[in-house]
């Protein structure tokens, strides 16, 4: 009884100094202001994809466009060779990612589950690949690439992209598996299960959330790359749209309309892609990295 | 038969679960790394057959006769810095302001994270674009407020284009401190704030005694995470300026690209990524030693 009085005073005070502190009302004017202030570039490009070229040079920035110049949009779709960019984007990410992921599983299930003698050290060996940055290795990495005659070729990027994908998912559910209590593990070995089957059936089952997490943020990754497809990928026809997008700066960047109409199709796989899922790239982000 | 009896093993077992990842992870990310330091060592074209050992000779071309090589070493040191201040300090802000309970804050929290999941070198595109002297917003921005003064060539300016290209970096990356930073308020033990409160702890001094040892375990992970990203600041810079104006915007990762790729000594690009890459290891080992020691402590 007297807890209960006390939580409900304890609430109205908060109600009350929600109201009135000024401070805290101060504080939202200040983040509501900043953030109009984030998502402008994204109104300003969309705004000029939709103008045509003399109203980009004559009204002003955050002025909404008069006509919708939805031809600025085929015309880069079409400059741009966006229906190859993105068919390529497509087929690499579509393969890699899950891919990827399964792999990656496996080996952390090892690594907590199985004993072994160099559990330990592999462990480090795989976290130390997630903090070397692979721009380093562009051109050992183009090198082994050549030798292997897979320059151009789907393998020959997604190999590379699988093993820069492995530290961190790995890491991560390593983590995971780590927490799992072992009775339940057990239980199916010492009922005559392989360590595949128990791996099949039950730890991939329960990690369902975290794949998931780990299925977007890894899906952004491979969708957003760059450097190691500049690299790989040369010929025109086997480019992914980040590169179609770069190559579209340099040959019409006088066009503004469809330059910026670039811009917006690009970006907005990944910002759809984000508003869906939002939740599990914050899970999913900070379930390795902070465990208190 | 030998086969089925030897897949039961728990080490056959895990071979086949290991082999796939850390085959591909062996090949394609510690080989490439193994022969960055091999190539630094040699002289080479990229597609000769023969690759010509010629000791440090890459090095002391880098230190001593390559004019940039130490422009693109500040600029990417001058980076370093800023990054590792100015967004985990503005994500620090701006998590503490959205952890409190206030009138739609999950949507600002989604506003302030969205340009996280933009690919690097469309966010370079667009603010190359916003850049723009004569149409870019900064400049209208300037007109409509009067401040004709303050208008620049944002990315033309050589002592101006690689703060330019940092602002457009920080607009991308707070979100990700925030959301890390997010993560660490939730270890602040709500009753050591309210009890400080009772106390009569003002706001600083609860921050000050609660809230900050609290956040220290984030605190280091971000800065870590904050230096190695901006260590390899390639993407933006690429787009942006390609290191340009006559080089003012120049770092390590992509001057050691230009060497492969574009003017093809494979040697001298590679002694340029040995020297980033150490400078990496400088960060990463200690902290590798750190978490290691922490997650013992832990046990």
């Amino acid at each position: 009884m007297t807890a209960l009085s006390a939580s409900t005073v304890r609430d109205e005070e908060k109600v009350v100094r929600l109201r009135r502190d000024p401070l805290l009302i101060a504080l939202w004017i200040l983040l509501a202001a900043v953030a109009l202030v984030w998502i402008a570039p994204f109104i300003f490009i969309t705004f000029t994809a939709l103008k045509t070229g003399s109203e980009i040079m004559t009204t002003n920035a955050f002025a909404p466009p008069s006509t919708v110049a939805v031809e600025n949009f085929s015309g880069a779709w079409v400059k741009g060779n966006f229906s190859t960019t993105f068919f390529n984007s497509v087929i690499i990410t579509v393969i890699k990612v899950p891919l990827g992921l399964m792999i990656s599983a496996m080996a952390a299930y090892a690594l907590a589950r199985i004993k072994l003698r160099w559990n330990k050290l592999l462990l480090v060996f795989v976290l130390f690949g997630a903090m070397i940055p692979f721009q380093v290795m562009l051109a050992p990495l183009f090198t082994l690439v050549n030798s292997l005659g897979l320059i151009d070729t789907y393998i020959g990027i997604i190999l590379p992209y699988l093993a820069f994908g492995v530290p961190y998912q790995v890491f991560i559910l390593h983590g995971f598996f780590n927490a799992i209590p072992k009775e339940l593990s057990e239980a199916a070995l010492i009922d005559g299960a392989s360590h595949l089957t128990t791996f099949r059936r039950i730890f991939l089952p329960i990690s369902l959330p975290v794949l998931a997490a780990l299925l977007i943020l890894d899906f952004v990754a491979t969708w957003n790359e760059f450097a190691m497809a500049l690299v790989l990928l040369q010929d025109k026809h086997m480019w992914t749209l980040p590169l179609g997008l770069m190559s579209f700066q340099g040959q019409f960047s006088n066009n503004y309309g469809q330059l910026n109409a670039a811009i917006v199709m690009t970006v907005i796989p990944a910002v759809i892609v984000y508003l869906i899922f939002q939740r599990y790239f914050v899970s999913g982000l900070t379930s390795g990295a902070i465990k208190g | 038969m030998f086969h089925t009896a030897y897949l039961k093993t728990p080490r056959a077992q895990a071979l086949i679960l290991l082999v796939p990842a850390f085959g591909a992870y062996t090949v394609f990310a510690i080989w490439p790394m193994i022969d960055v330091v091999i190539l630094s060592f040699q002289r080479w074209n990229g597609l000769s057959a023969d690759r010509l050992w010629v000791g440090l000779d890459n090095y002391r071309h880098i230190f001593t006769h390559d004019p940039v090589y130490w422009i693109a070493f500040n600029n990417t040191v001058i980076w370093t810095i800023l990054s590792v201040i100015f967004p985990p300090f503005v994500g620090l802000l701006l998590a503490l302001g959205l952890n409190e309970k206030l009138f739609a804050r999950g949507t600002m929290r989604a506003i302030y994270y969205l340009p996280v999941i933009i690919a690097p070198i469309a966010v370079a595109t667009m603010w190359r674009w916003m850049y723009d002297p004569f149409f870019g917003l900064f400049n209208q921005v300037m007109t409509s407020f009067g401040l004709q003064s303050w208008i620049q060539d944002w990315l033309g300016d050589r002592d101006v284009a690689l703060y330019s290209m940092f602002v457009a970096f920080t607009w991308q990356n707070v979100g990700f401190s925030m959301v890390l930073f997010l993560a660490g308020l939730q270890n602040v033990d709500r009753s050591l704030v309210e009890a400080a409160r009772i106390d009569g702890a003002g706001r600083w001094q609860v921050f000050r005694h609660v809230t900050l040892p609290a956040l220290q375990v984030t605190v280091t992970i971000v800065i870590v995470l904050s230096t190695i990203s901006s260590l390899k600041a390639f993407d933006i810079v690429y787009g942006m300026t390609g290191g340009g104006p006559a080089q003012s915007t120049q770092m390590l990762a992509l001057w050691a690209f230009t060497q492969s790729m574009q003017i093809f000594d494979f040697g001298r690009g590679s002694a340029i990524s040995v020297t980033l890459l150490l400078i990496t290891l400088a960060v990463v080992v200690p902290y590798l030693r750190w978490s290691q020691k922490r997650e013992e402590a832990a046990r």
